[in-house]
């Protein structure tokens, strides 16, 4: 009741930014992970940052607290731009973080868990004093109601969610100006959360501002006053929580590509009635479990669900590289898939999700790349031409137009975009029947999107079946024959190629 | 002011040249020059003579053997530390077999050193099987069956050396060993150079993950690497035994630190890989060889020619590396 006195007495004042950050980018190697982000925090405000994993929200509060270094760009609080380069210092400007992991230290006391990197004050020269530093400790528990927990105990005794109310001591004592919250509340039982809630509610109170982090679309609906959206690393917006729904908020997460140009434009051609590949029954423990389909000549069949859903795992148990597959998956001639050497010389090829560790050797060039899972074609009485290898690498990089010195060249040295070229110049070179393709064109510039689904149509006309796995919508709409929407490891929808078909009818299936 | 520049320029080429891969790939020739004739000049012209030339000859035979197979070890980025040990074991038996003449008549000699390449091929699959097998780094693996293959070693020559018999030892002939070692060295840069075997081991060095995911069987390659290496430390033991006469409980000692000096002195990147060459092995030995005996002729304590050949090495592996591919050994 207090509480909402005192929100509606700060929301009739003046709104004061507190917070801007202009152009925050991070690159971690190839990935992106933010991407230009530019938002504003308001003094007295709860702000949620929601997106799907690997979204950039954590990367994004890591940098605003000292965690990662930033990657390009500027923090501004109070009009002060931030210079932090750790935790400590982020601390003594007004930035504290509760992590998402296990944030406090095994083999500390409480106390010392609460003042780890501010324990000056209970030191004289040199020397520390630890009961006055556990007094002072028990006393903010006991005023934060956590009586229980005994500042001199050490960590250990404590359990996960004992130790996250510890952790929220220790990132609020101080009275930060900004308090960020990584995906706590999951960590806590519900009386936790409560307590969690409550801090929340007083920091705002007191004209300070929160950074919730969170994937309960309905604790941040109820809980936080404005919610941005990251996806893929970029910004995509800010909107009141008082106007929108679970659902705006899950769209804007999960993405609307626009303009579909490039995608396949043709709808109601018969799928072949050929099989080309039976896959029954396959589950490879904790994830996935039942999968049973088949997949047709000249078919494009997409798989679909949210990051965690197994869809990945489903190509590498098609392509024999799982260790502990059970089922079958079997070629329309009855032979078996159970390992990659088979896969590879039964003309089924595989493009990971994993590009520069499990579809392409980065150390090694590009000729060698290319070659290697033809050299049994390649060679000749079991002996090897290297000439024969470069012309053949170079043939098939350059029919997709790879963008290269020449085929010597180390594949470290090329872009994400350029790495997936030369993944499917192997595979054309291999003159597979079968494609698995699991999100060709992650990371992937719109270009060399374009050639890709071209390079897929023109794959398809050939008689060529490929599985595409795509975390992507718009791209298994435009793309594929036949839609399968996988959930917590089981298939869970099956859609075919319509132009009514859209994004809403394949999340439905997806939470 | 146009001259400047193009001085710059020339001057960031200059650098750029020294912090390159050219002279990374050049480095281990002329290291090995410089070593020959900085030890020659330092001996007063003595390390080139034909009687040192030939002892110098006669100390390479029987380590680039042994280096050829961890050749392909290093390759994989995988290291072997049980050359040392292999090697005594097999020469025990290629000693015990040569001296069964009585009954084993003229086979006696062709089956030691069969038995010799055997035991050799037992320990390294032995290796093979435990590090592919339960999925052990090779370096735990090796450093522990070395201490076992030491302890084997040093349990059947307790109570007195093992000799060979005299028929083995009429063996050696320098043409015998030279016809050896250039088959060994021939047929393995025919196999790394012209067969998926090579392609395969620097695949698997490069990327182990991704070379799986382009149908190389990753296992398989790692167990016959440490089983042809094996095989060959038993074939170098048969050139050590016809040298050496009686084998004692110090047979091979120190080689694996030997090997990996020279093969890393040959400009082999720790993390193996595609950017490894055949000549390596060559290189690497020649220069261990002539940088050994240089450091002997100069009469330096063997205490000295330690810590020198410690300094050479670190200094080489820090010239060398790749830094781009580092990680753990295998």
């Amino acid at each position: 009741m207090k509480n909402q006195v005192q929100l509606a007495k700060g929301g009739a004042k003046e709104k004061k930014t507190l917070l801007v950050a202009s152009h925050i980018d991070k690159r971690f190697g190839m990935t992106h992970a933010v991407n230009d982000v530019s938002l504003t925090v308001d003094a007295g405000e709860i702000r949620a940052l929601i997106g799907e994993n690997g979204s950039g929200k954590s990367t994004f509060c890591q940098m605003l607290c000292g965690i990662y270094t930033i990657g390009a760009g500027e923090f501004t609080l109070e009009g002060q731009k931030l210079r932090i380069r750790n935790q400590v210092e982020a601390n003594n400007a007004g930035i504290s973080i509760i992590v998402q992991e296990m944030g406090t230290l095994s083999g500390l006391t409480v106390a010392e868990n609460i003042f780890l990197g501010h324990e000056d004050p209970f030191v004289s020269h040199g020397v520390k004093n630890s009961r006055a530093m556990n007094r002072e400790a028990q006393r903010l528990l006991d005023q934060y109601g956590f009586g229980r927990i005994k500042a001199a105990s050490m960590i250990d005794q404590y359990n996960f969610e004992d130790r996250k109310l510890i952790e929220i001591v220790k990132g609020t004592y101080m009275k930060p100006k900004i308090l960020v919250i990584d995906e706590t509340t999951t960590a806590l039982s519900q009386n936790g959360r409560l307590e969690l809630y409550k801090i929340m509610d007083a920091v705002r109170a007191d004209g300070r501002s929160v950074i919730f982090i969170s994937h309960d679309l309905g604790e941040v609906l109820s809980h936080a006053d404005t919610v941005s959206v990251l996806r893929d690393g970029e910004y995509i917006d800010t909107v009141r929580s008082g106007d929108v729904t679970e659902d705006d908020l899950k769209r804007l997460m999960v993405g609307r590509e626009i303009g579909s140009a490039y995608y396949r434009t043709d709808y109601g051609a018969p799928i072949s009635d050929e099989v080309v590949l039976s896959v029954r029954d396959v589950a490879v423990p904790g994830e996935i479990h039942g999968i049973s389909f088949d997949l047709h000549r000249g078919e494009i069949l997409g798989f679909g669900g949210l990051s965690e859903c197994g869809m990945h795992e489903v190509g590498k148990a098609i392509f024999g590289a799982s260790w502990d597959r059970t089922g079958q998956v079997a070629l329309a001639d009855g032979t078996r898939i159970n390992d990659i050497p088979t896969a590879i010389s039964h003309s089924i090829a595989y493009a990971s999700k994993d590009r520069d560790n499990e579809s392409i050797i980065l150390n090694e060039s590009i000729r060698n790349n290319v070659a290697l899972p033809s050299l049994e074609e390649l060679a000749s009485h079991g002996l090897l031409n290297g000439r024969k290898l470069t012309r053949f690498a170079d043939q098939h990089a350059k029919q997709m137009q790879t963008k290269m010195q020449n085929v010597k060249q180390f594949v470290s040295d090329l872009s994400g975009g350029n790495k997936q070229k030369v993944v499917l110049a192997r595979w054309l070179g291999k003159n597979s029947d079968i494609l698995v393709l699991d999100s060709p064109t992650r990371g992937i510039d719109v270009k060399v999107k374009q050639a890709i689904y071209a390079l897929m149509e023109e794959l398809k006309e050939k008689g060529k079946s490929i599985i595409m796995i795509s975390e992507e919508i718009p791209e298994l709409l435009g793309m594929s024959d036949r839609i399968f929407i996988l959930k917590d490891g089981r298939i869970n929808g099956e859609f075919l190629r319509s132009p009514e078909l859209n994004e809403e009818d394949l999340i439905a299936k997806m939470v | 002011m146009e001259n400047t520049k193009s001085n710059e320029r020339r001057q960031s080429r200059f650098l750029a040249f020294f912090t390159g891969s050219t002279f990374k790939a050049l480095l281990p020739f002329l290291g090995l020059v410089l070593i020959v004739v900085g030890m020659n000049i330092l001996t007063g012209g003595k390390l080139l003579t034909p009687k040192r030339i030939r002892l110098l000859l006669s100390q390479v035979y029987y380590p680039a053997i042994v280096a050829t197979g961890v050749f392909f070890i290093m390759t994989l980025g995988s290291i072997d530390f049980t050359e040392g040990s292999t090697l005594g074991v097999a020469s025990i038996v290629i000693s015990v077999i040569s001296t069964r003449l009585d009954s084993l008549g003229a086979l006696a000699i062709p089956l030691a050193i069969l038995g010799g390449i055997l035991t050799g091929a037992a320990i390294g699959a032995f290796n093979g099987f435990v590090h592919v097998k339960f999925k052990l780094p090779s370096f735990i693996v090796t450093i522990c069956t070395m201490y076992l293959f030491r302890g084997v070693c040093a349990y059947l020559t307790t109570e007195t050396a093992v000799p060979a018999s005299s028929a083995i030892k009429a063996l050696d002939e320098d043409w015998i060993k030279i016809t050896v070692t250039l088959a060994v060295l021939a047929i393995a840069f025919f196999l790394f150079q012209f067969t998926r075997i090579g392609t395969d081991v620097k695949a698997v060095g490069s990327g182990e993950t991704a070379a799986r995911f382009s149908g190389v069987r990753t296992n398989r390659v790692k167990f016959l690497a440490f089983v042809a290496a094996g095989a060959l430390t038993g074939l170098a033991a048969f050139v050590n035994v016809i040298k050496v006469g009686s084998i004692t409980s110090t047979a091979g000692n120190q080689l694996e630190t030997q090997i990996l000096i020279s093969l890393v002195l040959g400009g082999l990147p720790i993390t193996g890989g595609a950017k490894v060459r055949f000549s390596n092995i060559i290189v690497g030995t020649l220069m261990y060889t002539v940088l050994n005996n240089g450091l002997v002729m100069l009469g330096f304590e063997s205490a000295t020619q330690q810590l020198i050949k410690g300094l050479v090495f670190l200094l080489f592996v820090a010239l060398t590396i790749d830094r781009k591919a580092l990680k753990v050994i295998k």
